[in-house]
């Protein structure tokens, strides 16, 4: 077995917590339970990675699971694949040629990488690519991992920036697509990714009548006895409005979002300010652990007007959180210029 | 709860009259204005003080725009430009009783022993170990605003290099300058005795901090503690670095707030280029050589409606907790990197001057 393989079995194991290691060798499902019960769990560490190892000897195919049950150290970004219209779609999908053509494809532009295929209950295919160069094996420790489900024309990749058009190459050839292009959402949580360009968060629909206000059972609020008066109603006007734009139900989880403008400087009329024909160009970058439930808390705590900007609350519909804003004849548009 | 409301260049003026001295305008509604709720001043609009006389630590409503001074002819460059280009922690230093520049050998001899001393605390070591710590206490020439500013001193820890060769170098650990720039006000209320050097910055270990503190807390009986940066002051910087003429290395104008109150935390960075921000600020700033609280704040609003406008979002109601220049940036815990030297007199002056009104 390859010695860097070899060295990065043994780290691995180091870096699991001892009550943990067996469950987490099981969970790998790579060496068989007779096996499993030959490693004695009482001695140090370093001999049982050492063990596990030996033992791994005979495998070929390493997938690192515990990284990818951890997947939310990375930040995922999302390519579509464009259908393709040639007809030289293939009507079912075949995984195992899907995998040789990957591997074939990637391999012909660069000899060393390790490429390692999962399949999950999901239907979503789990790719592991270690890199190297000409001159060096593949680096083991900054792998990227490429998830594709089948079904659908997305792949998410975990963060790379130098490799894309290679990876992106390889996809298209062993997927049968005709093109593939970054779309402009990134996130460190996968499966929030997954809700958003699987329309699987609770979508908000537009309207643009306002709508009487409706009864609902809510439990009374626990109110501060120093407030002796609360404006209810623009507080429930603020409820509904807000609920309205950006849905019930919990948002998927993005970590930031950012806005180019590049829109013209309008002060207000008494402000006799910038006059100039040039547009104000700025960056505005939000970031939260959770920037969609921290931007709906905002009118309600009265820093936002209600109903927010639908820059913002579009973030989900438009499956993008990186924008271009331009002026487009006094009315704001966002425009879904490419990257 | 704030309302919302437009910023309004007509409101303003209304306020702009200013009352019979004295009279607090904590009468008038502040929330019919719906602007500017960062900003303090209100409270001292009818006072028209100049900068440095200032009442009860109230910020000043106008400040002169430092004429970008090149510092003085004896400058030490090489130690100047060390100054550049790092992130400092800043403190505010109470005057020093009875600290000699001639003794600053002494100094370092005994700040070493100190240091070393506490360093071992608890520490089984065998006694006459010195740990090859050394601290360095030396002055830094050119740093001065007027020619009645103390000299500045700079304080080094370096660790001895464990290299047997003769001219290996020894390591800096930890860094600390005092200075007082155009501290004039201070300076002339202060009895014989005592140095004034109100600015402190430190980059480093905190633990060295606190050591070389207590150090000279002790020997020169004076007091430091920590100057943060209140969001108004922010704000003036923003403004007054952003009208700084940059010839290289220019930066954008990036402002950063957080979001209080809301479960989740939320940052917000809006930064504008370098260009764009400089040809708003010319446009508002109207007095020549002084910038006035009017001017700073127009200079906020206008980027605050401007956010409004696309976003919804007042950033008014947020913190502002750090700035960005092309000159230098400023954390509202009270960091500082300062990035060209044609503007580091500048910065240190403003830095001064609040340094001093806390410790007023």
């Amino acid at each position: 077995m390859d010695e860097t393989v070899a060295e990065y079995i043994r780290r691995t194991v180091l870096k699991i917590p001892r009550h943990e290691i067996m469950e987490m060798l099981t969970t790998w499902d790579f060496l068989s339970k007779t096996q499993l019960q030959t490693i004695n769990m009482h001695q140090i560490k370093e001999s049982i990675s050492q063990e596990v190892v030996e033992l791994c000897e005979v495998i070929t195919s390493i997938v690192n699971d515990q990284t990818m049950s951890n997947s939310h150290n990375f930040v995922f970004t999302i390519s579509g694949i464009f259908s393709c219209i040639t007809g030289e779609e293939t009507d079912s999908f075949n995984l195992a040629d899907f995998k040789y053509n990957f591997k074939r494809s990637l391999r012909s532009a660069l000899k060393n990488v390790t490429i390692n295929f999962r399949e999950y209950e999901d239907n979503a295919t789990w790719i592991r690519i270690a890199w190297g160069t000409q001159y060096t094996k593949p680096n083991q420790y900054k792998a990227t991992y490429v998830v594709y489900h089948s079904q659908t024309p997305y792949v998410f990749i975990s963060s790379l920036r130098n490799r894309i058009p290679l990876l992106c190459q390889a996809l298209v050839h062993a997927s049968n697509y005709h093109d593939i292009h970054e779309m402009e959402l990134r996130s460190r949580c996968l499966d929030s990714l997954k809700d958003i360009v699987f329309k699987r968060y609770c979508q908000t629909f537009q309207t643009y009548h306002p709508r009487p206000l409706q009864e609902r059972n809510v439990a009374p609020e626990k109110v501060d006895p120093r407030i002796i008066q609360v404006n209810k109603r623009e507080k429930e006007r603020i409820q509904s409005v807000n609920q309205e734009v950006f849905g019930e139900g919990l948002q998927p989880k993005i970590e930031f979002a950012q806005y180019k403008l590049e829109t013209m400087f309008k002060g207000e009329p008494e402000m006799d300010i910038l006059t100039e024909k040039e547009p104000f160009r700025c960056v505005v970058k939000f970031s939260s652990p959770h920037l969609l439930e921290a931007l709906k808390s905002l009118a309600p705590a009265g820093m936002a007007d209600a109903p927010i900007s639908p820059l913002l609350t579009c973030i989900p519909q438009k499956a993008r959180n990186y924008f271009k804003i331009k002026e487009r004849k006094g009315i704001l548009s966002a425009s879904c210029l490419g990257p | 709860m704030r309302r919302s409301g437009r910023p309004s260049l007509r409101r303003r003026q209304d306020m702009d009259t200013p009352d019979s001295g004295g009279k607090t305008p904590l009468g008038r509604k502040t929330a019919e204005t719906g602007i500017n709720f960062t900003s303090s001043t209100r409270f001292s609009r009818g006072l028209t003080f100049i900068r440095g006389h200032t009442l009860f630590g109230q910020s000043p409503t106008r400040r002169i725009i430092p004429q970008t001074s090149l510092l003085q002819e004896n400058a030490d460059s090489q130690k100047i430009a060390f100054l550049l280009r790092k992130q400092w922690t800043l403190y505010s230093v109470t005057p020093m009783y009875k600290f000699s520049y001639d003794n600053l050998k002494e100094y370092s001899r005994l700040l070493s022993a100190f240091v070393a001393a506490e360093k071992q605390k608890g520490l089984a070591v065998e006694v006459g170990n010195d740990l090859g710590i050394k601290v360095t206490l030396s002055t830094i020439l050119g740093l001065k605003g007027t020619d009645q500013d103390q000299v500045a001193i700079l304080v080094q820890i370096a660790s001895r290099s464990q290299l047997p060769f003769e001219n290996a170098e020894d390591k800096v650990v930890w860094s600390g300058w005092f200075c007082c720039i155009s501290g004039d006000d201070l300076l002339e209320s202060v009895p014989e005795d005592f140095t004034c050097l109100s600015l402190f910055l430190a980059n480093g270990a905190e633990s060295y901090t606190a050591i070389v503190g207590s150090w000279f807390q002790k020997t020169f009986d004076c007091y430091f503690s920590r100057l943060t940066i209140s969001p108004l002051n922010l704000a003036w910087m923003a403004a007054m670095w952003t009208g700084c003429k940059v010839d290289s290395h220019i930066a954008a104008t990036e402002l950063v707030f957080s979001v209080p109150c809301i479960p989740q935390s939320l940052d917000i960075s809006y930064a504008i280029h370098p260009e764009d921000a400089k040809a708003l600020w010319d446009t508002v700033q109207k007095t020549p050589g002084e910038v006035t609280q009017e001017e700073v704040n127009l200079f906020m609003d206008c980027l605050y409606s401007h956010f409004h406008r696309h976003f919804k979002i007042h950033l008014s109601a947020t913190r502002l907790v750090k700035v960005s220049t092309s000159i230098a940036s400023a954390h509202c815990d009270g960091n500082i990197k300062i990035l060209h030297s044609k503007h580091l007199i500048g910065v240190l002056m403003l830095l001064t001057e609040l340094a001093i009104s806390q410790i007023q």
